[in-house]
């Protein structure tokens, strides 16, 4: 049994899909076979990606309970989960905001900890099935100005640990992914909080250029897949070697 | 809201910068101070203060505080 083709009609629900990296993991693993289920906020463009996939969805605001409540009734038994949701607030911490604190640490840390909490206790995990959630490079490296975006990736990636470790007796895995620099729009929106030139100096501590979506994406479906059976627990950095200097 | 209440905000958010140093003639990015941190800062602090988003490359066009102050309120 090989990698991505172990995910033909698996049923796999990515959370954020109407981000950037969310809706290239979700056009990624549509093209493998995947069954999806996808959520996201925005329900406009929502019903573009789910309409060009033919898959089901369901728009929601994730930090209004009750909604994640439904979505969790909505979707059937699952063999994978990705969550791709998140915001990432730049600001020096005498400056940040205490929404911009609880936004971000609810949406990146919490929110993926009480899907997965209210789907396994609604039984919606299939056994082996991969949950994925979306860290960063941040997570274990200071960045003036991103002390709250790091510290709740940083969670995000201790929790996994220990989820893992819960749910390996049913051989299901949980892993992060570490995108380092993506072309997306969260990126976009961060680089108007720093200039062009540091932007420019900050990417060439990559040595293989800037990350597309589509890098992320790959690397989420080799964990969602089979070829990833015995990896749980970890992060996985995907950087373009960011992370090795 | 005032210059001079900016300039005090521009002060206290930049490191190193002494209070009462600057006025509204300083080019505030040939200050020893100036630095991307700096950027990311003075933004911050326009957004706490101001409720505005400032995009980092607006500030390349400015040059005075007077001038940045004008963007900020205009």
């Amino acid at each position: 049994m090989s990698g991505f083709d172990t995910l033909k009609n698996k049923k796999i629900l990515v959370v954020g899909a109407t981000g950037g990296l969310g809706s290239a993991i979700a056009r990624f693993l549509s093209t493998k076979g995947a069954a999806l289920f996808v959520s996201g906020r925005n329900q406009e463009a929502l019903s573009v990606i789910a309409q060009d996939l033919g898959v089901d969805s369901l728009a929601l605001n994730l930090n209004n309970a009750s909604e994640r409540v439904s979505l969790v009734d909505t979707v059937g038994a699952l063999d994978g989960v990705v969550y791709a949701a998140g915001v990432s607030p730049v600001a020096p911490v005498r400056y940040l905001k205490d929404a911009e604190i609880t936004t971000c640490l609810d949406l990146n840390t919490m929110v993926p900890l009480l899907l997965v909490r209210d789907l396994l206790k609604q039984k919606k995990l299939n056994a082996g099935a991969s949950i994925v959630w979306l860290s960063s490079v941040a997570s274990s490296r200071g960045t003036a100005g991103y002390a709250a975006y790091s510290a709740s990736k940083a969670a995000l990636e201790a929790a996994a640990r220990c989820l893992a470790l819960e749910l390996a007796p049913k051989a299901m895995r949980v892993n992060c992914l570490a995108p380092g620099m993506i072309e997306t729009g969260m990126a976009n929106a961060a680089a108007e909080r720093i200039s062009t030139e540091a932007l420019a100096v900050h990417l060439k501590d990559y040595p293989l250029g800037a990350g597309r979506p589509k890098d992320v994406a790959a690397a989420t479906a080799f964990l969602l897949s089979e070829a990833a059976r015995w990896i749980t627990g970890t992060t996985l950095p995907v950087d373009g070697g960011f992370s090795i200097q | 809201m005032s210059l001079q209440r900016f300039i005090e905000d521009f002060e206290e958010a930049v490191e190193d910068i002494e209070p009462n140093s600057l006025t509204a003639a300083t080019n505030f990015k040939a200050l020893e101070a100036w630095d991307s941190l700096a950027v990311l800062t003075v933004i911050a602090m326009v957004d706490a203060e101001y409720d505005l988003r400032l995009k980092a490359d607006i500030l390349k066009d400015c040059d005075t505080l007077e001038a940045l102050y004008a963007r900020v309120t205009g």
